[in-house]
């Protein structure tokens, strides 16, 4: 026992911390051990300068630690911290309207921004048909129709919007096919 | 289980830490400030030990209830709340100081007061009046300055031990080190604090 110093456990015997059988180990050793009885006595004193500054740190505002202490909760859960209260990292807290609507003024921003620019693509990217002479002939078809309201007005408006929009892939056929069926 | 204590002629029922702590997961609020009751002093005084100063000590007990607060749902009471709760404690108290080295390494500006190698505790104010001297004895004062030279895994240790009471296996659990390595912790503090008060 007296080739190792038990230096480790000198501090948990000091303070009580070791077990029955270590206990009487430790204390075998220091009653043949100087080395280890002044390591003791040293160890013994500076725990106890130790304690003494314990009993010297000085008490805070209690009062103003547990304001400051609610308004870092706060900002840690994302709500808006009291404007008295606030703490350091408060200053860095996030609008009063939250994260959440943020996020959903972008995603609507962003689905406007898709509309647009699909709305332009689809424009540009139309079929390789003349432009005006398609509205023209849209034009007189409806003149032809309004001079013939009374047999139009039986028709399936929106069977007669479909052929309008599909105008330029109707064949010759397809049109004959129509007339034949209606 | 909730213990009946008779205070004031009611009976008021007292939660243990375990018991508070899962209440403060549920985002009870009254079990929270409960908590910080009981904590409070313990931990600004252990974050004061370490960092040094009022500022640093009361903003990292606080960052370390927020953290509680936000982890609470994980304890699972394997371990003693106390030994849970001072590890994020004193993770965070050694976290700040890393900071802290690191920005004060960048800041050319520094003041004399200011090199990293130098301790990192604010030397007792000679200008305290009469009740601050009578507080801070002539050992305190030598010993806070010998504490901020020791590693910040060595102060933590001998301030667990010194000022908290927790045994060798408590400490390397808030360590995250074997019991043995605590033990060592330890040692090597008091040894280098015996060395720098002898040469001071």
């Amino acid at each position: 026992m007296a080739a190792k110093h038990p230096e480790t456990e000198l501090v948990p015997y000091l303070r009580g911390g070791l077990g029955t059988d270590r206990r009487a180990l430790v204390e075998q050793h220091l009653e043949q051990c100087a080395q280890c009885r002044e390591s003791a006595e040293s160890a013994s004193a500076i725990l106890s300068q130790l304690s003494a500054a314990v009993a010297a740190v000085p008490a805070p505002d209690w009062v103003a630690y547990r304001a400051d202490l609610r308004s870092k909760l706060l900002t840690a859960r994302g709500e808006p911290a009291d404007a008295r209260g606030r703490s350091r990292s408060a200053v860095f807290r996030i609008p009063a309207f939250g994260w959440p609507s943020i996020a959903i003024g972008a995603a609507a921003a962003a689905m406007l921004a898709i509309v647009l620019v699909t709305h332009r693509g689809s424009s540009v990217q139309a079929p390789g048909v003349d432009q005006l002479e398609l509205q023209t002939d849209i034009g007189s078809a409806d003149v032809g129709l309004l001079a013939n309201y009374r047999v139009v007005e039986h028709l399936d408006l929106l069977e007669n919007y479909d052929v309008i929009e599909h105008l330029d892939e109707l064949a010759p056929g397809d049109h004959q096919n129509h007339e034949a069926s209606s | 289980m909730a213990a009946p204590r008779l205070r004031g002629g009611l009976i008021q029922v007292e939660f243990s830490d375990d018991e508070l702590c899962g209440r403060i997961a549920e985002r009870d609020a009254n079990a929270f400030e409960l908590m910080v009751d009981r904590h409070q002093a313990r931990s600004y005084r252990l974050a004061f030990s370490i960092l040094g100063n009022e500022a640093d000590a009361r903003d990292v007990s606080q960052d370390a209830f927020v953290r509680l607060y936000e982890a609470a749902g994980r304890f699972d009471g394997r371990a003693r709340f106390s030994t849970w709760f001072y590890r994020i404690l004193v993770n965070l108290c050694i976290d700040h100081q890393r900071r802290n080295r690191w920005w004060k390494r960048l800041l050319p500006l520094a003041g004399p007061g200011d090199n990293p190698d130098e301790p990192a505790f604010d030397p007792p104010s000679d200008e305290a009046g009469p009740e601050g001297d009578a507080m801070l004895s002539q050992s305190v004062r030598r010993l806070r300055p010998a504490l901020a030279q020791l590693s910040p895994q060595q102060r933590a240790a001998v301030l667990l031990q010194t000022q908290e009471g927790f045994t060798s296996r408590e400490i390397a659990a808030v360590l995250n080190c074997s019991e043995n390595t605590a033990r060592v912790h330890v040692h090597r503090g008091i040894a280098q604090l015996r060395k720098l008060l002898r040469n001071d």
